[in-house]
């Protein structure tokens, strides 16, 4: 079978998993087998893959299990091309936040229905699932069209139209060339209508930056709206505490604590993690949950052995709708596994200087936008 | 020349006798220096080899030149490579002849030693002091660009802040140069201080073909290999083994990698996007069809730059500005003529 149809294959399995998902059904397949088969498809594909599992000793044929592929670190995506296609089937490329020094990550995708199903889906249940109707989406963040390789844009837009009143972009998304239009935002919030919720959709720097400008006033949303925040600081606003930023967002839009839900995603993922304060009333807020087609494993920095539950790794994240890029990558974020979900503890801190060799994270240190 | 300078070439001289003096007790503070920089003793031994006793006149007087002068200098020392106090207060008396200096907390002993070894007193070790109390003169500052924005802020009015900040050194091998000399000499650059300097090469580029930059990974791999059990690197943090793991997976994944005990060795092929590996004896080596093209592919790291080394110096000299250049293998041990960094910070 040529790459092309192993890909449309892989895919339409990646999405049979969602949609079984969305409709409460069993999983058609186990977590493994569509991991085993993207793994040997990426292996046969994806260049550097290969070569990443030659250098770790990992035959894909002997692999029956998900956690036995090599993950791809995603600094991969900076230095080399992680997709199984050729360069010009690229429908969508995504990249990573700016840096001092360049190059960006990037994740093309050839086929983006994986991406949007699964984004779509968990969404929806983590933010909309007690949403039946169309409902006013607010997005302090850019219109896709102004961000076109922001894969966070690219998923406020796919919510604004899968849950949104299909207003007009200047009505949804309220941050243009860089700035924040407060005050267009604070009319919109006061024309809502009472009598459905609304969403706001944004990322932590907005939100920090909104607080500052409308200063102690209440924008009131209508009952039962919710708020989804995204994102670190990334050197663009003074950085807030988590629980503060909350309890500010909160205060400001008269909503619920449990309604202001943090998203977690990558560039280089097709998936995203969730808090579930807003479906399971057990859930807190800093643990996050994955969807089934999703694992986050915690695993020691140096052999890239899980940890036990409980203990501090960095992430290992199996994503099975990355389909033509690397189902399973590295990143330097810390996490806990604990009862519910993970935790998310950071970035994995720079090492105390020891010299006046410049490190890591002084040199990429990021000015742009989140992911 | 200025009235000042007799004097000042003579304290320098003097401080170089002071460093002779340092260098010959030096295993009175050899053990405490390992325990604070995680380098293995003879790490610290060869780092030794690196500390300034002798200077030529003409060496001083560019020094002095560099320095200009100063009511009174206050020298910071937070984040540096453990000889580094030698310049940084060779830097302070040629500016001035009241200096104090605060040294590093993780790293105080060369600095004491240093300040004993001048013995009358008139270098003050102010462990405590408070930038916002230095009423006049200068401050030097040795440390993070963090730290130097940090004294910058809190410095008073008409206090003149000179910061030295942190940067990385790089490679340059051109397609006369011998491989396995020039990998011999990199990898003394790379062993030294555990590339935890500023002028610590952490990219090699190799003129000609994908065939020599693989040549010169393999030998670079080799030499550090017979480095590593000469001298042993020293402890690496948690931190950093997390990115040279981290590093390494990124290499296997985009080039090529040769892992040692003590290091590793990168390989990216031609045209590929750089990538600067951490700190502990780690390179990356890449390949440019020509010095020029090498020269730009620095270009992105080009205001992290402190050091070039080479093989052909001259090549270099009048086209990099604010950038050392060095021959292989001497890039850790720069005249004592200036600041080791000549960037404008």
């Amino acid at each position: 079978m040529d790459a092309h149809r192993q890909s449309e294959e892989l895919h339409e399995r990646a999405r049979a998993m969602v949609r079984a998902f969305e409709h409460g059904a069993p999983m058609p397949e186990t977590f493994d087998a569509l991991a085993v088969d993207l793994d040997r498809f990426q292996h046969a594909h994806v260049e550097g893959y290969a070569r990443l599992c030659a250098a770790r000793g990992v035959d894909p044929r002997s692999i029956v299990r998900a956690e036995q592929a090599p993950a791809v670190p995603t600094d991969a995506f900076r230095l080399a091309r992680v997709f199984a296609f050729d360069e010009v089937e690229a429908r969508v490329v995504f990249r990573t936040s700016g840096t001092t020094v360049p190059p960006r990550g990037v994740h093309a995708f050839r086929d983006l229905r994986a991406y949007d199903a699964a984004a779509l889906a968990f969404g929806r249940r983590m933010l909309a699932c007690d949403v039946e109707d169309r409902v006013p989406v607010l997005v302090l963040g850019p219109d896709e069209k102004e961000a076109i390789d922001s894969s966070l844009a690219h998923m406020c837009a796919l919510f604004a139209r899968a849950f949104g009143a299909l207003e007009s972009a200047d009505r949804t998304f309220f941050l243009r060339g860089g700035a924040l239009r407060v005050d267009d935002f604070r009319r919109r919030v006061s024309d809502l209508a009472r009598t459905k919720p609304a969403i706001v959709l944004a990322t932590s720097f907005a939100l920090v930056h909104l607080l500052e400008a409308i200063g102690g006033e209440v924008l009131a949303l209508p009952e039962g709206s919710r708020v989804m925040q995204t994102g670190g600081f990334k050197g663009r606003s003074r950085e807030v505490a988590a629980d503060d930023l909350r309890r500010a967002v909160a205060a400001a839009f008269g909503v619920d604590l449990r309604s202001v839900v943090s998203e977690y995603g990558m560039t280089e993922l097709s998936s995203q993690l969730w808090e579930a304060t807003l479906v399971d009333p057990r859930a807190a807020h800093g643990v996050y949950v994955e969807p089934p087609w999703m694992r986050v494993v915690p695993v020691e920095p140096e052999t890239l052995a899980p940890v036990a539950d409980g203990e501090v790794g960095v992430a290992r994240i199996e994503d099975l709708a990355n389909v033509d890029s690397a189902f399973a990558i590295l990143a330097l974020d810390r996490v806990r596994r604990v009862a519910g979900g993970i935790e998310l503890l950071g970035r994995v801190p720079g090492a105390t200087p020891r010299g006046c060799s410049i490190a890591l994270d002084e040199m990429l240190a990021p000015p742009g936008l989140g992911r | 020349m200025s009235v000042q300078t007799p004097d000042r070439m003579a304290s320098l001289r003097r401080l170089l006798a002071a460093a002779a003096k340092v260098y010959q007790d030096r295993s009175r503070i050899a053990l405490e220096v390992a325990r604070a920089t995680g380098l293995s003793p003879e790490g610290v031994e060869a780092g030794f080899g690196c500390l300034e006793r002798d200077a030529t006149d003409a060496e001083l007087r560019l020094l002095i030149e560099s320095a200009g002068e100063a009511e009174r200098v206050h020298v910071i020392l937070a984040a540096n490579v453990f000889v580094a106090p030698l310049r940084a207060l060779a830097l302070a008396l040629a500016a001035s002849s009241s200096v104090t200096v605060r040294p590093s907390s993780r790293d105080p002993a060369l600095t004491r030693a240093l300040v004993a070894a001048w013995g009358d007193g008139t270098i003050l070790v102010a462990p405590d002091r408070d930038v916002a109390t230095v009423g006049g003169g200068e401050i030097h500052v040795y440390g993070r660009d963090s730290t130097v924005a940090a004294v910058r802020a809190a410095a008073r009015p008409g206090v003149v802040v000179r910061g030295h900040g942190a940067g990385m050194g790089a490679a340059i091998v051109s397609q006369r140069a011998d491989i396995d000399a020039a990998a011999s000499a990199i990898a003394e650059d790379v062993m030294l201080f555990d590339q935890r300097g500023c002028l610590s090469p952490r990219v090699v580029i190799a003129e000609g073909n994908p065939a020599r930059g693989e040549a010169l990974a393999a030998a670079l791999h080799a030499s550090l290999e017979r480095w590593g059990e000469r001298v042993p690197r020293g402890v690496l943090d948690e931190s950093e083994r997390a990115e040279a793991a981290g590093w390494v997976q990124t290499l296997a994944f985009a080039g090529k990698a040769w892992i040692g005990r003590d290091h590793a060795v990168g390989l990216v092929t031609l045209g590929a996007p750089l990538g600067v590996p951490p700190v502990g004896r780690h390179l990356l080596v890449t390949t440019r069809k020509s010095i020029e093209e090498g020269w730009a592919c620095l270009a992105p790291l080009s205001r992290f730059l402190v050091c070039v080394g080479t093989d052909m110096p001259g090549h270099f000299e009048a086209t990099v500005p604010g950038v050392r250049v060095a021959l292989l293998g001497r890039m850790q041990r720069p005249p004592l003529d200036g600041p080791v960094d000549r960037r404008s910070l």
